[in-house]
């Protein structure tokens, strides 16, 4: 009996009159619909049998009368199955049982929805606001249907987050919200004695852009891949690919072989990039700007070649809904070869010269050590959990695409650090090239003329359920769609792979010196406007107002005095 | 061993030589088939709005004037160069042509507008039809347009769920008070 | 004529230093396969950052009189050098512990400056700062005191004479520690933690702005030059001819070698972290002790 059938039968018999239907949709998707008070029993029961935490989705079905939807998705990686338990709860009692309590990494799902849908959650040990800014007036909860994408409530003047007070002996540094070593904007109020870090916390989702409720209220199916890709400045690919698998097989359709092996090409060749990008990061967080520059030159290489073949070097456009709109011919896939070749010549170079360097074993090793039991505690995934001996990788366990014709290893470590980090990421460069030149033999040998896209038959169906998967370079994205009517997805939730990752940062920094912070944060390759995708422009103030010199004076001043 | 390392380390650099360019001062000539500027070529253009409904930006706009002047106005500042525009012309009057050095203090700049003069059709009175086969893209055409060109905005009569009393409503929310000192 | 040579101390150095900051970027840039800026560019930045406006974001005056003074003390410091093998014009009123003096007294002002600024990056940046001047300080004391062992005499000329007039095992022992040690000095890579710019945002500098900041980028630029002309001056001043240009000329040469040196081992190594460099300075300092023990017992 397969864990399908077994989980489906089980909870048909725990749950009894809470049990309302089990859809399988896909090979390797389980779609579940519960009653709201069963909730937590089939979460303990997935947990119990060795699922994994993904993400919750909350949305507005107020429009079919069933009040609010929420979604947890659960990831059994060893039998290659997703489980999503549905349930809904009456728009005049939108309560739900917290997980929280259960299970830590779904504590910001949970809080993300009592911002934006005001659903509410028993039992949330921390039900603080997470995602809208502070001065977001009481009430209005931007993911519901009646609000506007472009509603932009004035500014309160003098509202600003509650940061907790030190504990005592301790002194705040604030780490943000602009740092040198956060690429992005995010506060962290790290606690220190001395240079010992002793706490933090943090004040994240500074980057809102509103995409989720632009794709549901404005955009159309085929337009999201192009806003998808602007998700992210690095994966971007990644998410674009993932939108359309998650359309894809809400829709039923199936892409062309031809298509597949080109999107895999697509999000190999970002992961090169993307983790020759973060070692040049590291290096530079760790003052090892030569590291930096060198990484960099060598992916330099990808970034021109990836602008030969898509016509841009980061933002691809090479995923539509049912395939890929540019082609790899012969003359481009040798021009890969070539490249790649090159490009693994330097790296074995560079590798032998940095993973040898005592002074950066130094800074590396031992630094932001969380244990194995940790990071499954607190869903880690990707390079992070690689690096703390966790088996994972989407690629294998949940193979989309294409990936179950090529051979590729999942490089593993258990140093528990950032130095595992390092190592894990350097492996996976070649894995990925190894990837993209099976990918290439097997275009070579297909049928040069086949279509690059299938078109729909028609219109696809209102409420139907997709869920997708992608290894991103930092771990695993989740996107899930519902779609709807008028062209468009009815929710589309995106789960990049800093959500989950980032919420167990605090516990990788303490007890490190204040000097390690910037590599502890950056062993995660934090892509903060990744996790803040989800929606409503956060923004202090909504007019634009010029301040003159003399009055930044003044509030920098101001500020001073307070401290 | 220490230095054995520093050694090939700096040989790594040294054997790569100097890579930077003397940008701006030498140009770099954007590859084959770069994805830059969008650019029209009016006397093929037939007005269709196919661009226009389906760009991702919703950054080319139209607006008929009257029965017989349509007009197309694209703005660049908020154009993401994905080249949508220009596989679904179905007159391919879209190059997506190699010029991106496009950052400018004057918005004037970088837009493009035609006027194209339309023809009436004896039976529905405007004749366009979406040659493409796609049914996502066709569900989207939108007939007549009234953007707003000013505002640079694409004006949807589809939205169902948009309304204006929700928008004039937020302004008199109440608005968090303030922190006590 | 005394008097012109104290003034030559003073153009040499004004003029070279931000010269030798432009060696060190572009020798930099090389090692990261980049153009790098032109040599020229510490000059250029530094006239942009005296035609800007000085934010006094702290309203307080040690504030504002911090630059001025850090680099009146390292000018005055500069001053009293023998340079080119010459003896200054005041040596007949300073000593060594004068030299060291005005040294000290230009990194102090830098710490008072950053704690004015009432920043929680500068207040590290000091702290780190401190520890940095508490812990290298004594290398260079040592060295100079080699000399003064060596030469029987406080007298500046003759003390950096002294320290090479002979060549054991405790001129050895000085050199390798003072060269390990420069590095810390000119604050490059590994030990240019005070700094740390993606860590806490060049520490003590970060609240300030146009000329003030010039300033101590100024004084920044003098220091790491006077270092590393006390090397030159100090462990390799044996064999230089003896006509003043020339001396100054050959000694020019090395300090830039010198730097391309510095920039090197900049270029390739890590960031330390303050506990991991006050185990190394420990080490240092140890060593210099015992170079000057040494050099006592004539070795
Ligand atoms: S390139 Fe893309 S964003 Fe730009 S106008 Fe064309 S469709 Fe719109
Ligand atoms: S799609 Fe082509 S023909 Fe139609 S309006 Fe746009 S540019 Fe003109």
């Amino acid at each position: 009996m397969s864990r399908k059938e077994e989980l489906v039968r089980w909870l048909e018999k725990e749950l009894d009159g809470n049990f309302i239907s089990a859809e399988a949709t896909i090979p390797g998707r389980l779609f579940i619909d519960l009653k709201r008070e069963a909730l937590s029993a089939a979460a303990t029961g997935l947990m119990n049998r060795g699922a994994r935490y993904q993400v919750g989705v909350g949305y507005d079905a107020r429009k079919s009368g069933q009040g609010f939807g929420l979604v947890h998705t659960f990831a059994f990686d060893k039998d290659s199955l997703l489980v999503a338990l549905r349930t809904f709860a009456p728009e005049d009692d939108p309560e739900f049982d917290s997980l929280t309590p259960l299970i830590p990494g779904a504590g910001w799902s949970e809080r993300e929805y009592q911002d934006l849908l005001g659903l509410r959650f028993r039992n949330h040990p921390n039900p603080r606001r997470l995602v809208l800014s502070d001065d977001w007036p009481e009430g209005i909860y931007p993911l519901r249907r009646e609000v506007p994408h472009d509603l932009m409530p004035p500014a309160a003047e003098e509202v600003a987050f509650r940061l907790e007070e030190a504990p005592p002996g301790t002194s705040i540094v604030p780490l943000g919200p602009f740092h040198a070593s956060l690429h992005e904007p995010a506060h962290f109020s790290v606690y220190v004695d001395g240079e010992d870090i002793k706490g933090c916390e943090y004040r994240g989702f500074m980057t809102h852009r509103g995409i989720e409720k632009l794709a549901q209220t404005e955009l159309t199916y085929n337009d999201v891949p192009f806003v998808a890709e602007r998700i992210c400045g690095i994966c971007g690919s990644v998410h674009s690919v993932n939108y359309a698998q998650a359309v894809e097989a809400a829709a039923g359709l199936r892409i062309p072989r031809r298509a597949e092996f080109i999107r895999m090409v697509a999000l190999e060749l970002e992961r090169l990039h993307s983790h020759l990008l973060w070692l040049g990061v590291a290096g530079h967080l760790i003052g090892f700007d030569t590291v930096f520059m060198q990484a960099w030159r060598i992916r330099e290489k990808i970034m021109w070649l990836a602008e030969r073949l898509t016509g841009n070097r980061k933002t691809y456009g090479m995923v539509i809904i049912g395939g890929v709109r540019r082609d790899i011919n012969q003359d481009r896939s040798e021009d890969i070869r070539a490249v790649l070749k090159e490009v693994e010549r330097e790296m074995l170079a560079l590798e032998k010269a940095i993973l040898k360097d005592r002074t950066i074993h130094k800074r590396t090793r031992g630094v932001g050590y969380l244990s194995r039991e940790e990071a499954v505690k607190w869903n880690l995934i990707g390079p992070v959990a690689r690096a703390r001996g966790v088996d994972m990788d989407a690629r294998r366990d949940h193979p989309y695409a294409a990936y179950d014709e090529v051979q590729f290893e999942v490089p593993l470590a258990d140093s528990g650090d950032v130095w595992g980090t390092l190592v894990v990421r350097v492996k996976e460069v070649y894995e990925a090239i190894k990837i993209i030149n099976q990918c290439l033999d097997k275009l070579e040998k297909l049928p040069k003329n086949e279509p690059l896209s299938v078109d729909l038959e028609g219109p696809i169906p209102a409420g139907r359920q997709g869920l997708s998967l992608v290894e991103a370079p930092r771990g695993e994205a989740v996107h899930y769609v519902l779609t709807g009517e008028e062209n468009r997805p009815e929710r589309w939730r995106v789960r990049a792979p800093t959500y989950p990752n980032l919420q167990a940062v605090p516990s990788m920094l303490l007890n490190n010196k204040l000097a390690d912070f910037p590599i502890i944060v950056g062993s995660i390759d934090p892509c903060i406007s990744c996790t803040d995708r989800v929606l409503v422009v956060e923004r202090r103030s909504g007019k634009a107002r010029l301040l003159s010199g003399q009055e930044l004076e003044n509030l920098s001043r101001g500020k001073r005095s307070k401290k | 061993m220490w230095l054995w390392n520093k050694i090939k380390q700096l040989a790594i650099s040294f054997r790569a030589g100097m890579v930077t360019l003397h940008y701006p001062f030498e140009p770099r000539p954007a590859p084959e088939g770069f994805r830059g500027q969008p650019v029209w070529d009016h006397t093929k253009c037939i007005g269709c709005a196919g661009c226009a409904s389906h760009c991702p930006a919703r950054t080319i706009f139209l607006r008929d004037i009257c029965q017989e002047l349509r007009i197309l106005l694209y703005d660049s500042s908020r154009c993401t160069y994905c080249g949508r525009c220009a596989d679904l012309c179905p007159e391919k009057a879209i190059t997506m042509s190699d010029k991106f050095e496009l950052a400018t203090d004057n918005r004037q700049d970088i837009t493009q507008s035609l006027e194209l003069f339309m023809m009436t059709c004896q039976r529905c009175g405007r004749c366009y039809d979406l040659e493409i086969k796609n049914y996502i893209d066709r569900l989207s055409s939108l007939g007549y347009r009234y953007d707003s060109l000013e505002a640079r905005k694409v004006i949807r009569r589809s939205t169902a769920d948009f309304s204006p009393e929700e928008l004039e409503k937020t302004v008199t929310y109440e608005r968090p008070g303030r922190l006590e000192k | 004529m005394k008097v012109t040579a104290v003034i030559i101390n003073l153009l040499y150095f004004l003029a070279l230093a931000p010269f030798l900051e432009g060696v060190m970027r572009k020798v930099t840039a090389r090692i990261q396969s980049r153009q790098g800026p032109p040599l020229y560019q510490p000059y250029l930045d530094l006239l942009k950052l005296l035609g800007k406006e000085n934010l006094n974001a702290a309203g307080h005056p040690v504030f504002r009189l911090a630059p001025l003074l850090a680099f009146a003390s390292v000018l005055s410091a500069v001053a009293l050098l023998p340079l080119a093998g010459q003896s200054s014009f005041l040596a007949h009123s300073s000593d060594l512990m004068t030299l060291i003096y005005f040294l000290t007294l230009s990194g102090f002002f830098i710490l008072i400056g950053a704690l004015a600024s009432g920043n929680p990056f500068a207040g590290v940046g000091a702290s780190r700062e401190m520890m940095t001047i508490i812990m290298l300080e004594p290398v260079l004391a040592m060295t100079l005191i080699l000399g003064v062992v060596r030469a029987g005499s406080l007298n500046l000329l003759a003390a950096t004479g002294g320290v090479s007039s002979a060549r054991g095992l405790s001129y050895f022992l000085m050199m390798a520690v003072y060269l390990v040690a420069l590095q810390a000095f000119v604050s490059r890579q590994p030990f240019d933690i005070p700094e740390a710019e993606v860590e806490i945002l060049e520490g003590p500098y970060i609240e300030y702005s146009g000329p003030n900041y010039a300033l101590f980028r100024y004084t920044l630029n003098l220091k790491r030059m006077f270092y590393s002309w006390l090397f030159v001056a100090g462990f390799l001043g044996f064999w230089l001819p003896g006509s003043p240009v020339l001396n100054l000329a050959i000694q020019t040469v090395l300090i830039l070698v010198l730097f391309v040196l510095i920039s090197v081992v900049g270029a390739t190594h890590p960031r330390f972290r303050m506990d991991q460099a006050l185990k190394f300075y420990a080490v240092l300092v140890l060593l210099s002790l015992v170079a000057v023990g040494l050099g006592v017992r004539g070795w």
